[in-house]
């Protein structure tokens, strides 16, 4: 990168919203999967549409690649800078825009957080739906990048059924208006493309969703099991009574373990915990809920508590919230992985983890979305001992082969990104990924928006494949994750 | 053409493709007379004959059918498993699965379940060079690669053809009631939705019905509510009170009686002359939008913002409202869907896509690169 290009970059965005300090870059190496690190070039920080225009018209220009980047909570390295290429922070553009409390529409720029549309709307009773766990810090352009999801899509559904419109910057610096203010706009939907796209055609500098009205009753509710069977026997029972809970999660005996060591939810020891929440009208949720817990009963809950006040459903959502970040309690390091199979063939897809776990030695906590079949595994390691991190990495691939078998994805909502862009493979043909391809050549024929992504190409020399790592931040102490 | 295979769809399209011949699909012909008015098509790519339903896993709540079953044969077939692929567009009677998703047509289901592309989650796509090729999955929980089910919905069969498709079903409700309510002007009809939608209440279906012509109160709002029995009923309760101030009347209907009156409900705006155009808006508009039709009937969803209006008159007149619609600041995306060949000659029946026009090219080129499908008709 030359100094013409950063002297443009800074004239477009202004002297200290444009990094090259080794020092300042570090923080923008690698996303929330630190194992996959780059160094780019630069980091520019544009305050406005207008500038992520001009630089993104720029790198067009001189043939800089690019990757945007929101709060970097990412789990699938989507926001792995390129070498040599400009990274585009997009956390200055931060600013809610409108919200429309008649219309139940809230209209923000890519670097507000997810939480911060509800804190918005919750004095008028809304609530913005989709809930990652990193909902506090993670950004809705990231959130539109990958599709995010949370625990509460089984009903709700995913970004891609909340976000009404976008203006995205295209590889060629053109700005679209993709969807908008109104629903239907003629044509191919190009903005369910573009959501869950982890950033490879566009870059979204304005984002409209739709807001929901907060469900009159919520109704939340925790079972213990004594083998994870009864627990999944209670969900599938559910889901033929015709009742489609709010959220299904479940946690096994290691991942309950850690919450339990690192948040105190007063968890009751068992080998499996299930939880159920119901939300909507009162009347329906009065009458339903009474079929979940005879359900829990039926098939010989150790244990059921039902959330009678905010505070103790919080406390529950807390222990499973925080389960992926527990685990540091319980192992020294450990690898978080995303793999959906269909819900009846859990079962067996933890029968099968469980084996794995025993030949290889490593321990596998299991937190999982249970009403769509997503699957955390939490692998245990410890990077001392030598080969470990390496198991740990075929221990994750195998896992998702398993899924892929039982007719499943290789993420449910984190992403292929860098981290698993290699899997790709086994999951589409080459034929599948060529028409894929051809959409992404249809919107940058040059490849320079978030190159290296989603699409299988050679590892690059000094990427390591690997398990958690510490960011470099966290090493430095700064941050802690959550 | 009328291919039986997956393989045989693609063969199809390939050799028609190196002919050098335009290309039409079709399932039952439902929506042909939407769309421009263009050329006829050299060959017409039937796909009646895939029409099965590939997999219904009930556990999993999803279904693979083939793109020229018909919706309402679908959901017979897994109405036993007391589920749904709860989608009500227009002709639901004939309608295929792929003819639906290439159009993302809906109905009043559409304020709960959404449209064709919120349901999609695979999708099984044949090209012009003859290839399949897939995207999604059968999960319905699954962001790897894009989901290219989404961009062919609404793309009125000029990327590709749908063979098959992959789609979250929902249980069926085991009761349900339908409130009918009159409203005699615009101002209390804005007052009753903007009520409804800031209330604890949950429905299935909230339609605006414009009754222009009709005697009585100018406009019905039809609530549908749709769970377990006693949660019907209280909905229904709370809905009569939230509605009672601003209608001159409010009826419940159950039964027989509610499902004819669905049924009709459906037809009614396709059976009468004129032109058929969609249009959305802001739902907190809704005064101003339906000044903008008075002179018509109209449906819309009145929650999302989205409906159809028939309109009547001499072609010059009808192609002149649809004028006046796009130009109106309370309405957008209006796009024409059932006119006279006069009418869709005076006005582009899809309109402008604005900045979107080189994008959309770009990837009908990226589909289809020497342009025979659908050409002069779809609205790329």
């Amino acid at each position: 990168m030359n100094r013409a290009f950063l002297d443009e970059l800074r004239r477009i965005a202004g002297d200290t919203h444009v990094l090259d300090d080794a020092l300042e870059l570090l923080t923008y190496e690698c996303d929330a999967l630190p194992h996959l690190r780059e160094r780019p070039a630069a980091v520019a920080l544009p305050g406005s549409a207008a500038e992520v225009q001009a630089i993104v018209r720029l790198c067009a220009r001189e043939g800089i690649p690019f990757v945007a980047r929101g709060h970097g909570t990412g789990l699938s390295g989507g926001a792995l800078p390129v070498a040599g290429g400009l990274v585009i922070a997009l956390s200055r553009l931060n600013r809610v825009l409108s919200v429309d409390i008649p219309n139940q529409r809230v209209v923000v720029e890519p670097g507000v957080t997810n939480l911060e549309i509800t804190r918005q709307v919750a004095p008028f009773g809304f609530y913005y739906a989709p809930d990652p766990s990193s909902q506090q810090v993670c950004s809705i352009g990231g959130n539109v990048a990958e599709n995010s999801g949370g625990a509460h899509c089984l009903k709700y559904g995913f970004t891609v059924h909340h976000v009404l419109g976008v203006d995205a910057v295209l590889p060629d610096g053109e700005l679209v208006h993709i969807g908008g203010d109104l629903v239907d706009t003629p044509g191919p939907d190009l903005l369910g493309l573009l959501v869950g796209s982890e950033g490879t055609l566009a870059v979204v500098t304005r984002i409209v969703v739709r807001i929901l009205r907060r469900p009159e009753t919520v109704q939340t509710l925790l079972a213990a099991f004594d083998t994870i069977d009864a627990g999944g026997a209670v969900v599938s029972d559910l889901i033929a009574e015709g009742i489609v809970p709010a959220a299904v999660e479940m946690m096994d005996a290691l991942a309950i373990r850690a919450a339990e060591a690192a948040v105190h939810p007063n968890f009751p020891p068992a080998d499996t915990v299930l939880i159920v929440e119901l939300d909507g009208p009162a009347s329906e949720v009065t009458s339903l809920f009474d079929v979940v817990v005879a359900t829990c009963r039926r098939h010989g809950a150790t244990a059921i508590e039902v959330a009678t006040s905010d505070e103790q459903r919080a406390r529950i959502w807390r222990g499973r919230k925080a389960a992926f970040a527990a685990m540091g309690r319980v192992s020294p390091n450990y690898y978080v992985q995303d793999g959906v199979v269909p819900r009846t063939r859990l079962p067996e897809v933890l029968s099968r983890i469980r084996d794995l776990e025993r030949r290889s030695g490593l321990r596998i906590g299991n937190v999982f979305h249970a009403g769509d079949g997503n699957l955390h595994p939490l692998i245990c390691y410890d990077e001392r001992v030598p080969g470990e991190a390496d198991k740990a990495v075929e221990v994750a691939a195998e896992i998702l082969s398993y899924c892929i078998e039982a007719g499943g994805s290789l993420t449910g909502e984190h992403g292929i990104g860098a981290d698993k862009s290699q899997y790709m493979p086994t999951m589409f043909a080459a034929e599948d990924l060529a028409l894929m391809q051809r959409v992404r050549a249809a919107f940058d024929p040059r490849g320079l928006c978030n190159p290296g992504k989603v699409f299988p190409t050679p590892r690059l020399c000094g990427e390591v494949p690997g398990p958690y790592r510490q960011h470099p931040i966290e090493a430095a102490g700064l941050a802690d994750r959550m | 053409m009328t291919p039986s295979t997956p393989d045989e769809v693609a063969a199809a399209l390939r050799r028609a493709a190196d002919a050098r011949q335009t290309i039409a699909i079709r399932g039952a012909g439902t929506k042909s007379d939407w769309g421009r008015d263009g050329a006829r098509a050299d060959a017409i790519l039937d796909m009646r004959s895939l029409n099965r339903v590939l997999a219904h896993e009930a556990g999993d709540m999803t279904a693979t059918l083939e793109a020229g079953a018909a919706l309402a044969d679908v959901n017979r077939a897994l109405a036993p498993h007391r589920q749904w692929l709860p989608l009500d567009p227009p002709f639901a009677e004939r309608a295929t699965i792929g003819g639906v998703l290439a159009t993302n047509d809906s109905g009043p289901l559409r304020h709960r379940y959404g449209t064709p592309r919120d349901l999609v989650i695979g999708v099984q796509l044949a090209t012009t060079d003859g290839v399949l090729s897939k995207a999604g999955g059968r999960v319905v929980k699954n962001v790897a690669g894009y989901d290219l089910g989404k961009l062919v919905a609404g793309s009125f069969g000029s990327l590709a053809a749908i063979v098959s498709a992959t789609f979250k079903l929902a249980p069926l409700p085991a009761a349900s009631k339908t409130l009918r309510a009159d409203i005699a002007d615009a101002a209390s009809l804005a007052r009753a939705i903007g009520a409804v939608m800031n209330s604890a209440l949950d429905p299935i279906a909230f339609e605006i019905v414009s009754r222009a012509r009709a005697a009585g109160s100018r406009f019905g709002l039809l609530i549908r509510f749709a769970s377990v029995a006693a949660a019907v009923d209280a909905q229904a309760a709370e809905a009569i009170a939230t509605l009672q101030p601003y209608a001159a009347g409010v009826a419940a209907l159950d039964g027989d009686a509610e499902r004819s009156m669905w049924r009709e409900h459906a037809d009614a705006i396709w059976s009468g002359d004129g032109a058929i155009v969609r249009a959305s808006w802001l739902p907190a508009n809704i005064a101003r939008v339906v000044e903008e039709v008075e002179a018509f009937e109209f449906v819309g969803r009145a929650a999302v913002g989205a409906g159809l209006v028939r309109i009547t008159g001499s072609d010059d007149d009808q192609a002149r409202v649809v004028e006046r619609l796009r130009a109106s600041a309370v309405v957008g995306n209006v796009v024409v869907a059932r006119a006279s060949a006069a009418v869709k000659r005076r006005v582009d029946v899809w309109g402008s896509h604005g900045d979107r026009q080189t994008l959309l090219e770009s990837l009908k080129r990226a589909f289809d690169p020497t342009g025979v499908l659908n050409p002069g008709r779809g609205p790329i």
